[in-house]
């Protein structure tokens, strides 16, 4: 599904990603660990195509296609969702136009028929329900005044809605309390399907307690050091990052 | 040049051809007074950014050909479009003629009436209101009862326009809300017709004890004509406006706004959009004189800028000696999609009491890239993302704008002229 190769990406004249490469196939679900630095959030943002990135080599292919040459929007309507680690948010812009807006885009770029207010809402509903969300949501401003858990939750149901093929969930779990976890983890575990794949960029391991990884990386210097099973997770997080970086400078 | 003067001859022949009627006495007053002082130069201070040598060479062009009266026949068109496009009470006036002072004859606890009837003189305290009164054929007194709650909104829609020559075309309405009563009212500038065009319009509310006035102005002129438009206010002890403008056309616009907040308790919210694009000029003035306090007064403009455009906003708020429990706010945000726009933005506070609480803030950007950003990995092209934004930014002046029957035609036309905007249509 995704074939990242030797991926180098700067912003300004800093370098981040120093040929990263990963290979996620649909049915899995990927964590990325690391510490802070190490270019996780900058793989995460070159996926969807940020412009403040410049990709300066490599290639990422996404269902066989070269994902780099497409737009933004492109890659959303191709089925690519990245969860922010700071949503933004929009004063005016409502959350419900945001959510038809987003899912008609896609529907139409995919042959299918828009879908209705009356569809939409049923739909927004159903899954507002599973994230334990006021329906209320639906009329604010995107992210307006929400606290760090909603904004979360509010990401979560954006991809609900966009039932993305490849959901790349950039710390997602970070700053959110028990229940808020929870919530999380059930819409990410309700997307799991043998078509999708899902990656987990994360700096704790206690996300994985409730979405259980097939691969674990650890991302460190813009490199992947070393990638293994749920227990490299486990590992980590009673060893800490310095293990990785000693066994890197080794 | 201190002055942009008007050939005297010429003008004195245009005030002598208007229908003889009580005004006429006044009108040659307003001309010697106009003759005296010419159109405002950006040599003054209040009008720095905005030249009116274009305004002065329509009203030339149209003296040159002997002041004709405009007639431009699509403008029966244009009046049956708002009209039928807003529900109200409309009180009309067609290149500076009024047209059914007998409109509002029958609705309890208003009456309309021209200038005429009344004796009423049109003052003329500035040099375009001077030029208003000078070649003004007739106005409209519109009077609201006291203790009178009028339901329906009141129109009053100023269409004009000239078909092949140059045109230029006055109107002038005054309000009185007596004690107690309280309406809401349209106020809408459109104009029609290929020719150069300048309107000038002057507009005096009073509201005496404990009126309030819903009040929305929506400015949607010709992108090839010009426009000055004077609004005087005038509170009363306890009396309250909601006052929301909105400048979406015309070429060279120039609003003043002053409010006279003569009366202890009164309110006085006011907001306004501005959107210009490609070879627009919009200034708007607001002067708000607090005489007395307690009393409160906000003003809210927002401007959103693109292709090469530029836009003036200025708000001054005096605070008069032992006007003490004063509360005036003031800000102005402006969006600029272009960098060719241009924006000058200046708020002034002259604060004279003790006891006051003011605050001003402007701010001038672009849109968020951040925000663009997240709205395109959703899957909303480029255009849609920020027609989104650009729509936000001016969402809370139009969803605050009091007479809750325009709200959707204002809403479609604010979209209409943002998506012009945005799509570039006309850059």
């Amino acid at each position: 599904m995704l074939e990242i190769k030797d991926l180098k990406a700067s912003t300004g004249d800093t370098p981040i990603l120093k040929g990263l490469s990963l290979s996620v196939k649909p049915g899995e679900v990927h964590a990325i660990m690391g510490p802070n630095g190490s270019g996780k959030s900058t793989l995460a943002q070159v996926i969807a195509g940020h412009a403040d990135y410049a990709v300066t080599g490599g290639s990422v292919s996404y269902k066989g296609k070269d994902l780099l040459e497409l737009e933004p929007e492109e890659r959303a309507r191709e089925g690519v969702f990245l969860g922010f680690q700071y949503p933004v948010e929009i004063p005016g812009v409502n959350n419900a136009y945001l959510l038809k807006a987003a899912l008609n885009a896609k529907r139409k770029h995919q042959g299918q028929s828009e879908v209705d207010a009356f569809e939409f809402l049923k739909l927004a509903k159903e899954k507002m329900a599973m994230l334990s969300m006021d329906p209320k949501f639906l009329n604010r401003g995107v992210n307006e005044g929400f606290s760090g858990g909603e904004k979360k939750r509010n990401e979560i149901l954006q991809m609900a809605m966009l039932e993305p093929d490849l959901a790349i969930l950039d710390e997602t779990d970070s700053g959110l309390d028990i229940d808020a976890l929870k919530a999380v983890a059930q819409g990410v575990n309700a997307l799991r399907s043998p078509d999708r794949a899902i990656v987990l960029v994360t700096h704790y391991q206690r996300l994985l307690d409730y979405v259980e990884p097939d691969v674990v990386h650890v991302l460190y210097g813009g490199r992947i050091l070393r990638s293994g099973d749920k227990s490299l997770a486990l590992e980590l997080e009673d060893k800490g990052y310095d293990w990785v970086r000693e066994a890197a400078s080794a | 040049m201190i002055a942009l003067a008007l050939p005297e001859k010429a003008l004195a022949s245009a005030v002598q051809a208007l229908p003889d009627n009580s005004l006429a006495a006044n009108r040659k007053a307003a001309l010697a007074s106009f003759l005296d002082r010419g159109f405002p130069t950006t040599r003054l201070e209040d009008w720095k950014y905005t030249d009116l040598t274009t305004v002065a060479e329509i009203s030339q062009r149209w003296l040159e050909n002997g002041a004709p009266a405009p007639s431009a026949a699509a403008i029966d068109a244009r009046i049956e479009e708002i009209r039928s496009a807003i529900d109200a009470d409309w009180l009309v006036i067609g290149n500076g003629a009024i047209r059914n002072p007998e409109a509002l004859s029958s609705a309890d606890g208003v009456s309309v009436a021209r200038f005429s009837d009344l004796a009423h003189e049109p003052g003329f305290e500035h040099p375009l209101a001077d030029l208003n009164a000078a070649l003004l054929s007739d106005g409209l007194h519109v009077r609201v009862a006291a203790d009178t709650a009028h339901e329906r909104p009141i129109g009053i829609m100023i269409v004009d326009g000239a078909d092949t020559e140059a045109g230029v075309a006055q109107a002038r309405i005054r309000i009185e809300l007596e004690a107690g009563s309280t309406a809401q009212f349209v106020e809408y500038h459109a104009s029609i017709g290929d020719a150069d065009h300048y309107a000038n319009s002057v507009v005096e509310l009073s509201l005496a004890r404990g009126a309030a006035a819903d009040y929305v102005r929506i400015q949607a002129r010709d992108r090839a004509h010009a426009q000055t438009h004077r609004t005087a206010v005038r509170l009363d002890d306890s009396s309250t406006i909601r006052y929301s403008g909105f400048d979406l056309g015309g070429r060279l616009v120039r609003n003043d706004l002053d409010v006279d907040i003569a009366g202890r308790e009164a309110t006085a919210r006011i907001g306004g959009l501005y959107i210009a694009a490609d070879g627009q000029h919009i200034d708007n003035h607001l002067r708000v004189d607090h005489r007395v306090g307690p009393a409160t007064s906000e003003q809210e403009y927002r401007g959103i800028l693109g292709g090469r455009c530029r836009c003036v906003w200025n708000g001054k708020v005096i605070v008069h000696a032992g006007a003490d429990g004063t509360d005036a706010q003031q800000s102005n945000h402006n969006l600029l999609l272009s960098d060719r726009a241009e924006i000058d933005a200046k708020p002034e506070l002259e604060i004279y009491a003790d006891e006051v609480k003011c605050s001003h803030g402007t701010t001038v950007g672009q849109l968020d890239d951040s925000a663009l950003f997240y709205l395109r990995s959703r899957g909303l092209d480029k255009q849609d993302a920020m027609r989104a934004l650009t729509r936000a930014f001016g969402a809370s002046i139009v969803s605050h704008a009091p007479v809750a029957i325009v709200a959707d035609r204002l809403t479609e036309m604010v979209e209409q002229r943002l998506s012009a905007l945005t799509d570039g249509n006309e850059a």
